[in-house]
C-alpha cells in the first residue's frame, strides 16, 4: 500500500470526524470501492470552508482523494442528494451502525454490497417504525459480507432444511443444530429462525430473538471491545420518558 | 537547534497555546526577552492569578472567579430562561449578539457516542438539578449544528420535556447578507423547514 493512490469521485459516507491540528479534520469514510478509509481534510474547520457543511455523517457524498499509506488526503467533496435527517433514536442507531463499521471493517477492503446495505439502512433510520428492522437487516448483511454469515436456513448437522416446530441451538461459526430442550442460551424455534433468515420482522418473537442472536454474534466478532455507542445509547434511553 | 536550555523550555511551554508553532513561539520568546520584560512580568502575574482563581460557576459552569458568575448573579436577568451552549466561548458569542437576557448552562462538550461521551461524561446532573428547581420555564438549546450537536439537542429536549419545561432550538438559516444561491443545501433545507409566518396578528 505504499504506492501513491488517487481516487476520483467515489461515492462515500462519512462515519466519524475528529479535529486534527488547528483547522483540519480527520475522517473515517466508507466507500464501495475502497471500503473504510482514513482521510485528512485540510483546512476543513476554517470558518469559511465549504467542507464544514459537507463532511458530516449521514450526508451522501462523492469524494476524491490521493495519498500513500494509511492516511490519504481529501481533495474534493460534493453532495449528491438531499441527505437524510436523523433524529433521536434514528440518530443513535446511525451512530451505532457507524461504530460497527469502524470496528469490524478492515481498512481498504472493498465492500460494494455492504455500502448499498448501509445506504438503504440510513433511509430506514429516518422512519422511526423501521429503525429496528433496518438495524437487524444491516447487522445480518454486515456479518454476511465479512464472511461470518449466520447460516440459519438449514441445519449445520445434516444440511436439512429447518423444521418449523423443532428447536435449534445457534452455535458460533457453525450455524444451527437441532436440540431436544426448549429453553437455554441460544435455543430458538425453527419457525423463528426461518423468519429471521427471510427478514420477516412482523412477529415480536422474531425481533426479540434476532436482537439476542445478533448481539451475541457481533460481540463475539468484536472480541471483547465494548461498543461505546451502545453504552451511551442505553444511558440516553434510561433517562427518557417511558413513552416508547 | 541552538537554543539554551532555558530558552528551549520557554519555547516548548509557549506551544501549549492554540495556533503557536515553533516559529511563532520563537518570535514570542525573543520579543519578551528583548523588548517586553515588563509586559512579560505582567503576563505572568495575570496568568498566575487567573489560573489560581478562575473556576466554573456553581450554577452554569461558565468560567468565573466568583462562586456565581457575573451572569448568574446579575439581578436583572431572566432566570426562567436557560440557554444551553457547548463552551464558554459560545456564551460570549451569544452575549455579543445582545439579543438574550436569560441565564446560561455550559456543557463543556457535547454528546459524542462514537467517542464514548455520554450524559454521565458531560455531567448533566447540574443542569437537571437546575431544571428540577422549578424556576426554569424555557430551555433554549444552542448546541452546534453537527450530528453530535443534534444528538445533544435531542437528549436535552427529552430532559426538559419530562419536567414540563418548554425546549426550544435556535434556528438554522441563511446568514445575513447571504444570497440563497451560495447557501449550502442542508442549511437551506433547514431554513425552509423552520420558516416563519409573516402574517401580522
Amino acid at each position: 500500500m505504499a504506492n501513491p493512490t488517487r481516487v476520483e469521485l467515489e461515492p462515500a459516507w462519512v462515519l466519524h470526524t475528529r479535529q486534527y491540528r488547528e483547522t483540519s479534520m480527520m475522517l473515517e469514510v466508507f466507500t464501495p470501492g475502497s471500503g473504510r478509509i482514513g482521510l485528512v481534510a485540510r483546512g476543513a474547520r476554517r470558518p469559511k470552508s465549504p467542507l464544514r457543511a459537507l463532511l458530516r455523517p449521514f450526508e451522501p457524498l462523492v469524494i476524491s482523494w490521493s495519498g500513500r499509506g494509511d492516511l490519504a488526503t481529501l481533495q474534493k467533496a460534493e453532495r449528491t442528494g438531499p441527505g437524510v435527517t436523523l433524529r433521536d433514536a434514528g440518530l443513535a442507531a446511525g451512530f451505532y451502525a457507524n461504530e460497527l463499521l469502524i470496528r469490524l471493517l478492515e481498512r481498504r477492503d472493498p465492500h460494494p454490497l455492504l455500502f448499498a446495505h448501509y445506504s438503504a439502512l440510513l433511509e430506514e433510520l429516518a422512519r422511526p417504525e423501521r429503525i429496528e428492522s433496518g438495524l437487524r437487516n444491516f447487522e445480518i448483511a454486515l456479518l454476511r459480507e465479512l464472511g461470518f454469515g449466520l447460516n440459519l436456513g438449514y441445519s449445520a448437522q445434516d444440511h436439512a432444511p429447518l423444521d418449523e416446530d423443532q428447536n435449534y441451538e445457534y452455535q458460533l461459526e457453525r450455524g444451527v443444530v437441532p436440540v431436544a430442550m426448549e429453553i437455554g442460551g441460544l435455543v430458538f424455534k425453527g419457525s423463528v429462525l426461518l423468519a429471521i433468515d427471510a427478514g420477516n420482522w412482523t412477529e415480536l418473537e422474531t425481533r426479540r430473538a434476532a436482537k439476542r442472536l445478533l448481539r451475541y454474534t457481533l460481540d463475539y466478532y468484536l472480541e471483547g471491545r465494548e461498543l461505546k455507542t451502545r453504552k451511551v445509547y442505553t444511558a440516553m434511553l434510561s433517562s427518557r420518558p417511558s413513552s416508547d | 537547534m541552538a537554543y539554551s536550555p532555558l530558552l528551549q523550555d520557554l519555547l516548548e511551554a509557549l506551544r501549549c497555546l492554540p495556533g503557536v508553532g515553533p516559529r511563532t513561539a520563537q518570535r514570542m520568546a525573543f520579543r519578551l526577552l528583548e523588548q517586553e520584560r515588563d509586559g512579560g512580568r505582567r503576563l505572568i502575574a495575570a496568568m498566575q492569578k487567573a489560573l489560581d482563581e478562575i473556576a466554573e460557576c456553581g450554577q452554569c459552569r461558565m468560567l468565573s472567579e466568583t462562586e456565581l458568575c457575573w451572569i448568574c448573579s446579575a439581578p436583572r436577568r431572566d432566570a426562567s430562561t436557560v440557554c444551553v451552549v457547548e463552551s464558554p466561548a459560545d456564551v460570549i458569542a451569544v452575549e455579543d449578539s445582545a439579543s438574550y437576557n436569560g441565564h446560561y448552562f455550559v456543557l463543556m462538550g457535547r454528546l459524542s457516542p462514537l467517542d464514548g461521551v455520554g450524559p454521565e461524561e458531560l455531567g448533566l446532573h447540574l443542569l437537571e438539578a437546575r431544571m428540577d428547581s422549578g424556576d426554569v420555564q424555557e430551555l433554549i438549546i444552542a448546541t452546534s449544528a453537527t450530528v453530535e450537536g443534534e444528538a445533544t439537542a435531542g437528549y436535552l429536549a427529552s430532559l426538559a420535556h419530562q419536567r414540563n419545561i418548554q425546549p426550544t432550538r435556535i434556528a438554522h438559516g441563511v446568514p445575513l447578507g447571504g444570497e440563497l444561491e451560495f447557501v449550502d443545501s442542508s442549511t437551506l433545507s433547514l431554513a425552509i423547514s423552520g420558516r416563519l409566518s409573516l402574517r401580522e396578528d
